[in-house]
């Protein structure tokens, strides 16, 4: 009898080791541009002739990520948060298991934490309280860290610190972003701040700190900076 | 084939045995709702329970090790801070508010008085990271946990896991305050018809029942709404409560409706602590209630009380004292 559990087990293994070979592990990898270059982290870099920045911190949450053909979402990834650290190299590609077969041409996620996960108390993982993403006098999920210095910023230590979030009406900084995807291998996914930065006001709206409108504004001008490499 | 049927029963009989621990973990009136906390994601265990009241008791979670959660939330007073309208943190640093009493919490939506945290478990990380209540981090006070000789071993009992998170340390601390359970006081045992009001304690609650209970509803004493019950802003504070929250002029001056059980020992009262004594508080509502827009419409009529209605009030309102909850010893300081 016991004999019979013991096969039935062993088949059971392999249908799932078959099943699972047919699954391919992309890569999405995250990075950031300026002046057309590779950014690399606290290091001026020159804007125009007068100005110069060092981003100190690019730090944001991906979530519910999914693949499409036009319209037609084919795969979602369950259970999909992703807490994206440019200065924890390891959390800046997510690999994502989905089926060999599929063809996709969009890739979506959300840049950002959804409400309802606002809501559901304490989680694990990335969303770990402990990862700094979290505010404290009042509830809810930091979706975007975005700090570090310019000449530019007219405050004390010449610094700007953007904490984008909101899950709240009218202040839900959430965004869904949707990409067009040329072929199924490129999965480079680009924050191009030579798009983002002149749209920022960097000289006097240099700190936001908490839900807000400016923070849906700048979340949406962030959004609009992603881009396929 | 047997070793199956045994493993069934088996496995039946820890889910039965869970099931009944579970009750006997947290226990309430049958005449009360259901709670609102989502036990599901967060089920209990002695262990969990255990761990989380050390947790409450230990100043580990503080900066300079000096302030616990009881510092402003002690048992004898219904886990609030007596005596400090404003309630205190490190570097004898002064609180905005007063804090508020700790029971019955599963049945909250909200919390703080201004409803700015929206869930139990992520209660614990506002006084935790403010830098006037306990000045830490969540991210250090898991360290400091991970790195103590106890912990580890207390987070694997409880969690089968000694790699100490913020999550699971949230959790136990949510899980402790939920036992927190306030139900045996002198009206709950007239409600049960197991004793009697006395007459001045019944035209109390006739009293309290024709002007209070619309806010204050039975049996949990709160509907949980945000009100603005009258009182003139502290220009010392200009603290406009919930408005700070959701930016609406509607919500200017309102904060949550505290609950009423065992006020006779959560002194002082009010959001910023300024009334001493309940007469104080009976008196505001019956001659101190300031007109503004957004005052609470059940405000708007004058409530007149004699001054025997008032003795007669405040006699109620001391029945809701639970002895048993505020010395049981379940709910106490750890003695190692």
């Amino acid at each position: 009898m016991i004999n019979k559990y013991i096969k039935l087990c062993i088949c059971i293994l392999i249908f799932f080791s078959k099943l699972h070979s047919q699954d391919i592990i992309s890569k999405i990898n995250f990075d950031s541009s300026l002046n057309k270059i590779k950014l690399e982290l606290n290091k001026y870099i020159l804007l125009n002739k007068n100005d110069s920045i060092s981003i100190e911190t690019i730090k944001f949450y991906i979530s519910n990520i999914k693949l499409a053909i036009d319209d037609s979402i084919i795969f979602q990834e369950p259970n999909s948060y992703h807490l994206i650290d440019f200065e924890n190299i390891s959390t800046k590609s997510i690999s994502l298991n989905y089926h060999k077969n599929i063809i996709f041409n969009k890739i979506k996620f959300n840049l950002g934490i959804d409400s309802a996960t606002n809501v559901s108390g304490a989680l694990g993982g990335d969303l770990d309280p402990t990862k700094g993403m979290y505010w404290t006098w009042q509830n809810g999920y930091i979706n975007f860290k975005f700090e570090g210095k310019s000449n530019i910023c007219q405050n004390k230590n010449n610094e700007f610190q953007y904490h984008l979030g909101g899950y709240l009406y009218p202040n839900n900084s959430i965004q869904e972003i949707t990409l067009n995807i040329k072929n199924n291998k490129d999965l480079n996914i680009n924050i191009n701040l030579d798009n983002l930065l002149p749209n920022l006001n960097l000289s006097d709206k240099n700190h936001i700190m908490s839900p807000s409108l400016e923070s849906v504004k700048v979340s949406k001008i962030i959004a609009n900076s992603f881009e396929i490499k | 084939m047997r070793i199956f049927i045994l493993l069934i029963l088996f496995v039946a009989s820890i889910l039965f045995l869970s099931f009944d621990t579970e009750n006997d973990l947290f226990n309430y009136p049958t005449s009360w709702q259901k709670p609102y906390y989502d036990f599901t994601k967060n089920p209990l265990s002695k262990e969990k329970i255990e761990l989380g009241r050390r947790l409450f008791y230990d100043p580990i979670l503080s900066k300079d090790s000096t302030i616990s959660c009881q510092s402003c939330h002690s048992q004898y007073s219904a886990f609030t801070h007596i005596d400090h309208s404003l309630s205190h943190g490190i570097n004898d640093s002064i609180g905005l508010r007063n804090s508020p009493a700790l029971m019955n919490l599963a049945w909250n939506k909200s919390f703080m008085w201004d409803g700015a945290i929206n869930h139990l478990d992520m209660q614990a990380l506002a006084p935790i990271s403010n830098p006037i209540e306990m000045g830490e981090n969540i991210t250090n006070v898991v360290y400091k946990l991970q790195n103590s000789k106890i912990y580890p071993k207390l987070f694997y009992n409880a969690f089968n896991d000694s790699i100490i998170t913020g999550e699971h340390t949230l959790k136990a601390i949510s899980q402790f305050m939920l036992t927190l359970i306030s139900s045996n006081s002198k009206y709950d045992s007239v409600m049960r018809e197991q004793s009697d009001f006395t007459q001045q304690e019944s035209n109390g609650y006739k009293i309290f029942k024709a002007n209070c209970s619309t806010c204050h509803t039975e049996p949990l004493f709160t509907n949980y709404e945000f009100e603005n019950n009258g009182l003139k802003v502290d220009p010392s504070h200009n603290d406009y409560g919930r408005m700070r929250i959701t930016s609406k002029s509607y919500d200017s001056l309102k904060f949550k409706v505290p609950t009423l059980r065992n006020i006779e020992f959560s002194y002082p009262y009010m959001h910023d602590g300024r009334f001493k004594r309940l007469s104080d508080v009976i008196n505001h509502y019956t001659n101190g209630i300031e007109e503004s827009e957004t005052l609470s419409k059940k405000l708007k009529t004058k409530i007149n009380l004699t001054s025997n209605e008032k003795v007669d009030l405040i006699s109620f309102l001391l029945t809701l004292t639970d002895k048993e909850f505020l010395f049981n010893p379940k709910f106490g300081y750890i003695k190692k």
